[in-house]
């Protein structure tokens, strides 16, 4: 018999009872739904992450400081580190949080005192006016640049240049504006930065609270981490100090969101198993139903293994038609997600691969047992089944 | 040509023993048109099983064309089944869900014949028993004798040798039947062998030989004016 032959019996069969049929797949749609849908959910929400992550830039280095003694660190000391090969730049920064005035309005804002080299190292990008010179750090200039947050709350308007806002009761001349950042994690919308002498000045304080490092490129990012190890050791001579690297963090997630993967994709198999339990029964039941059927075809010729074929046909094709139609319903709800949820969400090709390949496998290893049993009915006794 | 010696075959319900066949030894030539009469349970059914290599003996030697039935592969007599035998039920043993001209074509899908050829088989067998237009039909919009000229329609399409008929007019009435018989004779006439097995004397008449079989043996044979 062909192959093709055996397809067309098994719809015809399947068409002849679409409510149990339908039923029946529902185990595996329900289970190709989960899977897939769980896994995009899942990818689309690191990639997310990831991407704000590297927007941070994944050549940088944050050193927090967790000592209570002062680190007596100097700009001319961060120099030295920045000497090393594997290093862009080294800046210092004083962060507080401090309340804000201008004009009648007023609010808390975090206030970072920074130098010029602070703007390359972190990214930042000046929409109006200019960034903090070498200048105004030498000069201990009262002049600030503003995120766009603090532009619109306290100017009401980005056209801020110019306008004196007060900071614990020093006037400071806004000298520019940040661009708004599009991460969550980097946000400088909300802060007021000013030169960093001025803020040691300001708040007392003749120390950094942290430093920023780049690396020269993604590849030495673990070559400026161990340099700046060693000099903090040397510097500090103890290790009240904490440094993250954005590679790393972005390698620990991956890692974790990989290991959620598996877990949630290992449930939502287990829903599949289950879904072809249910074929295999339906098939048990089937088959037991059709033995006459059975029996009618082997007295007419049919070779076992074309009533093994049929009936595993028959699963495969319930199994696979309940993947395809999960992918669909999976599709669709992705859509309804990312539009709702504002994320990117899409099934991968081996996520839909991997879906219909299981639930092909689904269909062969629970069909195999029901059809093995049809095709090794003797011909007599299955006519004789009343 | 078959050729059985010393056929027997016990079935077992609960304690006791029915031998079905005991001991059953006849030939029956190729062309030859036979009905093996007996009453119920006489073990004719049976017979008819193992001839149509649907069941086996548990003792005894059948040969078919010359070769003994155990030295065929499972998958050979699949095939015998298929293009050699054309088996004729009593209970018609059509499957409901096709049309007639679906049934008919079922032992051809399973010969693996292209569809041109077996829409020209299909039609010229519908055309014989005179239903090629009822074959758009199921089996439950179709009379019995329908039914049964439908089966005979299947049987005959993959050109077998020897039709095995099993009680074929059984379900029917009298006028069903007797159409029946007639394209039964017609067939045995183009040079099949035909084994009809039946309990009633008046169809057994009109074959040419008649084996009569009761309690597992066989009892008679016209062809032999005696016991065997």
């Amino acid at each position: 018999m062909k192959i093709s032959q055996a397809f067309k019996m098994a719809f015809f069969a399947l068409r002849g009872n679409k409510m149990r049929s339908f039923l029946t797949m529902l185990g595996i749609i329900i289970g190709v739904v989960a899977v897939t849908l769980l896994i995009s959910v899942v990818q689309g929400a690191t990639g997310e992450i990831t991407g704000q992550i590297e927007s941070l830039g994944s050549n940088l280095l944050h050193v927090s400081f967790t000592g209570m003694q002062p680190t007596h660190l100097t700009i001319s000391d961060l120099e030295v580190l920045e000497q090393n090969d594997a290093i862009f730049g080294v800046t210092g920064v004083v962060t507080r949080t401090a309340t804000i005035r201008a004009g009648h309005a007023d609010d808390d804002y975090s206030v970072e005192g920074v130098t010029r080299k602070y703007q390359d190292i972190t990214e930042q990008v000046v929409k109006r006016g200019r960034f903090i010179s070498d200048i105004d750090v030498e000069a201990h200039t009262y002049n600030a640049v503003v995120g766009i947050d603090v532009a619109t709350e306290l100017f009401g308007t980005e056209n801020c240049i110019g306008n004196t806002l007060d900071i614990g009761g020093f006037d400071f001349t806004v000298v520019g504006l940040l661009e708004e950042s599009d991460t969550m994690l980097a946000n400088k919308d909300s802060t007021v930065l000013i030169p960093l002498t001025t803020a040691q000045r300001l708040f007392k304080y003749k120390d950094f609270d942290a430093l920023y490092i780049s690396a020269t490129s993604p590849d030495t990012v673990d070559a400026a981490e161990d340099a700046t190890d060693d000099f903090l050791i040397r510097e500090l001579g103890d290790d009240d100090y904490t440094i993250i690297n954005q590679s790393a963090i972005i390698d620990v997630m991956n890692e974790v969101m990989s290991v959620m993967t598996i877990l949630l994709s290992g449930i939502a198999a287990i829903s599949l198993v289950v879904g072809g339990i249910g074929i295999m029964n339906i098939m048990l039941v089937s088959v037991t139903e059709r033995t006459r059927e059975i029996g009618i075809r082997k007295a007419i010729g049919a070779q076992r293994s074309d009533i093994l074929v049929q009936f595993l046909i028959e699963a495969v094709v319930l199994s696979v038609a309940g993947g395809v139609i999960g992918l669909m319903i999976s599709y669709i709800g992705l859509q309804v997600l990312s539009t709702a949820m504002d994320i990117s969400m899409s099934m991968s090709l081996g996520t839909v691969a991997l879906a219909l390949g299981f639930s092909a496998f689904v269909g062969v290893v629970f069909g195999i047992y029901p059809a093995n049993k049809a095709a090794s009915l003797k011909p007599i006794d299955a006519l004789r089944y009343e | 040509m078959i050729e059985l010696l010393n056929i027997r075959k016990t079935y077992y319900m609960g304690e006791a023993e029915v031998h079905a066949l005991d001991g059953v030894t006849a030939k029956i030539g190729d062309g030859e048109f036979v009905a093996v009469i007996g009453p119920s349970g006489s073990g004719k059914s049976t017979l008819m099983n193992i001839i149509g290599c649907l069941d086996l003996a548990d003792e005894g030697e059948y040969r078919l064309n010359g070769r003994l039935i155990d030295d065929y592969t499972e998958r050979q007599l699949s095939e015998i089944r298929n293009r050699e035998i054309g088996f004729i039920f009593q209970q018609f043993n059509l499957l409901p869900r096709l049309t007639a001209y679906q049934n008919v074509e079922l032992p051809l899908i399973y010969q693996g014949l292209p569809m041109a050829e077996r829409k020209k088989r299909v039609m010229e067998s519908l055309e014989k028993v005179g239903l090629a237009n009822r074959m758009h039909h199921r089996p439950n919009e179709l009379s019995g004798g329908q039914q049964q000229r439908v089966a005979i329609a299947r049987a005959l399409s993959t050109h077998p040798t020897l039709i095995l008929a099993d009680e074929p007019t059984g379900n029917l009435d009298s006028h069903s039947g007797r159409e029946i018989m007639n394209i039964l004779k017609e067939l045995h006439k183009e040079g099949r062998s035909i084994l009809l097995i039946t309990h009633d004397h008046n169809i057994a008449g009109m074959a040419s030989r008649q084996l009569t079989i009761r309690d597992g043996r066989i009892e008679h044979d016209s062809a032999a004016g005696g016991a065997p």
